[in-house]
């Protein structure tokens, strides 16, 4: 089987250097991107499975990047993960409007991330 | 390499950094490049697309990377030579630092390639020490987010514990979170002491044998566990204890006994299918968290139990000694109390006031231990006089309850249970809603068991007699909106009606109907 692609947006390396530490050890390969502008470039290089992104950054923002992400490959059809402080339901609602979108809790446990990833692609695995 | 341990490429390193710096100390431009392990480019400096191809062409005439002896390397080919110095991480090759130089301005100055070998030998030691660092950096980032996972856990529990109701299956949902939680297929809890043996699944792939999983659980796992005293894991399919222990259970186990006083009372155990990932020290020492957790709970749990036990029974005495007064009454606050819960449930009321229907139904009578044996057994009409006994029996209910904190909530129930519905019961003489509502639902049961069961003068009436009356008195004695869901208790036929050997008598029904 070919090897995963994350794409995992969050402008704190503290959080992309554990959370990419935790998917790598799971086995997928993953790219790190800063910011929106960023993480568009990358997605050019190579379209993900799975895109993992922040709201708050600086320069794009994920409330920015993620439908832009969307449109820009309407045909590939990969997940999107939002993650947010469980304080900010408020904003959800942008992203409920965007298909195959879900959300992850901040602070986010490695541990479930990839249990998480584990469950999505045990069941879109078929046809991946 | 260690796990943690970064490649060259991932570093995302500042070459550009390094070049300038090579630069300076050299005077010149140089056509440098940085490769990793494995000799494949992952930098080269601005303006020298063309190097990795060069080095293809070496590498296809027989060149390959290595060090021999001290210091910068050298490979002549044709028209330029690579001089290059390895990347060292802990004693292993991490990557390579190169340049070429063309013959033309390297081999007419071969003085500049001492300064040339130390810079070099600089930038790799540079390029090593940030290796180092980022391996380090993961490294604690690993333990820390470890560590995270413990505490993440550890909230997640204390949260859920305050959350849960009492009545809830406490071990179950615990369970069930934890198998979540720990990503394992199985989470199980077993107490043979007690015959508890309470499972979760959070399967990754069916286990068709679960039950007999259980078991094997029960029986050997529990042993094991037992005389080891602590936690077990075996991830390995070929683990020699396996052959001892089990006869088929190929799965991952990670086993932590649960203590009591010192002994082995109970095991928790997490189950994973061979594909998943080992159980780590980190899973066991949650696992132990969990155990722990789980002690204390299943402590407090037989506790409960036992207090509610023995409430019952104190109860069940208190009801006892009342009833033995007249052997006619004998059960009729057990039923009282089980039609009233039948009601209250109905009636979808709040788990509290359930409880205080409980207990308010159960006891609403012991104020009758205060009536002499003469006035309660008189087979026919009490006079005046003695009809006063029987009036203030509520009222005493209410005295002996009072001084019993747990069931203030019940008492009201029970003092007012002879209230009627008009105003114009006994002890205080309230009305309509100002009755409280276990009151009412008691009246209801109360007046229902009074008609069906026997009584010292009489023998017990059939339901249709009750219901016909109990209908008949709406409004006046009783609450019509309780009787109107006591009706609807009534019609789905429950089983109590023939456990409590009331007459039946479908004509009567149709009787009161038509009349």
């Amino acid at each position: 089987m070919t090897q995963r692609h994350i794409l995992l947006v969050d402008d704190e390396p503290h959080v992309t250097r554990v959370l990419r530490l935790a998917l790598e050890k799971a086995g997928y390969a993953v790219t790190v991107a800063h910011d929106g502008h960023a993480a568009l470039a990358c997605m050019a290089q190579q379209l993900p499975d799975v895109l993992i992104s922040d709201i708050q950054m600086d320069g794009m923002d994920g409330r920015t990047l993620c439908p832009r992400a969307r449109a820009a490959y309407p045909d590939h059809d990969f997940l999107i993960l939002v993650m947010t402080s469980m304080t900010a339901l408020e904003e959800r609602d942008w992203a409920r409007q965007l298909a195959n979108t879900e959300f992850l809790e901040k602070p986010l446990s490695p541990r479930q991330l990839v249990a998480r990833l584990a469950k999505h692609f045990a069941v879109s695995g078929a046809t991946a | 390499m260690s796990p943690h341990s970064p490649s060259l490429p991932d570093l995302n390193l500042d070459y550009d950094r390094y070049a300038r710096w090579l630069q300076r100390s050299c005077g010149r431009e140089l056509a440098l490049l940085v490769c990793d392990a494995a000799g494949t480019p992952c930098w080269t400096a601005p303006q020298q697309e063309a190097l990795p191809a060069w080095l293809d062409g070496l590498t296809a005439s027989g060149f390959a990377w290595g060090a021999r002896g001290e210091g910068m390397q050298r490979h002549d080919a044709d028209g330029a030579t690579l001089l290059y110095v390895p990347v060292t991480v802990k004693g292993k090759t991490a990557g390579w630092v190169g340049v070429r130089e063309d013959a033309a301005t390297g081999a007419d100055a071969p003085f500049e390639w001492d300064a040339l070998a130390e810079g070099l030998e600089d930038v790799a030691a540079a390029i090593a020490d940030e290796c180092r660092r980022q391996g380090e950096l993961n490294q604690m980032a690993g333990e820390l987010s470890d560590r995270y996972e413990e505490l993440h856990l550890v909230y997640a529990i204390d949260r859920q514990v305050q959350d849960m109701d009492s009545g809830e299956d406490v071990f179950g949902s615990l369970l069930e979170s934890w198998a979540e939680h720990m990503d394992a297929d199985v989470a199980a809890f077993i107490k043979p002491g007690e015959n508890l043996c309470v499972s979760a699944t959070n399967l990754s792939q069916p286990i068709h044998n679960l039950d007999l999983v259980l078991v094997e659980m029960r029986g050997d796992l529990y042993r094991f566990a037992h005389s080891s005293r602590q936690p077990i894991v075996m991830n390995d399919p070929g683990d020699p204890r396996r052959a001892y222990i089990f006869t088929d259970m190929p799965f991952k186990i990670l086993c932590c006994p649960v203590f009591h006083d010192k002994s082995v009372v109970a095991i928790l155990v997490l189950l994973n299918h061979a594909h998943k990932e080992d159980f780590s020290n980190s899973d066991r020492k949650l696992g132990e968290v969990l155990a722990n957790h789980l002690s204390s709970l299943s402590r407090m749990h037989s506790m409960l139990a036992e207090t509610s036990k023995f409430n019952q029974q104190m109860a069940a005495a208190l009801i006892e000694a009342v009833e033995a007064k007249d052997p006619y009454t004998r059960g009729h606050s057990e039923r009282v109390h089980h039609i009233a819960m039948e009601i209250g449930r109905a009636l979808r009321l709040p788990a509290r006031e359930l409880d205080n229907l409980f207990w308010g139904s159960l006891l609403h009578d012991v104020g009758k231990i205060g009536i002499p044996d003469a006035v309660l057994c008189k087979p026919g009409r009490l006079t005046r006089d003695e009809f006063t006994f029987i009036m203030v029996h509520p009222e005493r209910s209410y005295e002996i309850l009072r001084h019993i904190d747990r069931l203030q909530g019940a008492v009201p129930g029970a003092r007012h249970h002879q209230e009627k519905y008009d105003g114009t019961g006994y002890p205080h003489g309230l009305s309509g809603n100002d009755i409280p509502y276990n009151a009412r639902i008691i009246a209801v049961a109360d007046t229902y068991d009074s008609i069906t069961s026997s009584r010292a003068y009489r023998a017990g009436r059939s339901h249709e007699v009750a219901m016909a009356e109990i209908v008949r008195v709406a409004g006046s004695q009783l609450d019509p909106g309780v009787i109107a869901v006591f009706e609807q208790v009534c019609r789905a036929e429950p089983e109590w009606i023939a456990r409590f050997g009331i007459q039946r008598d479908p004509a009567a029904a149709v009787a009161a109907e038509v009349a």
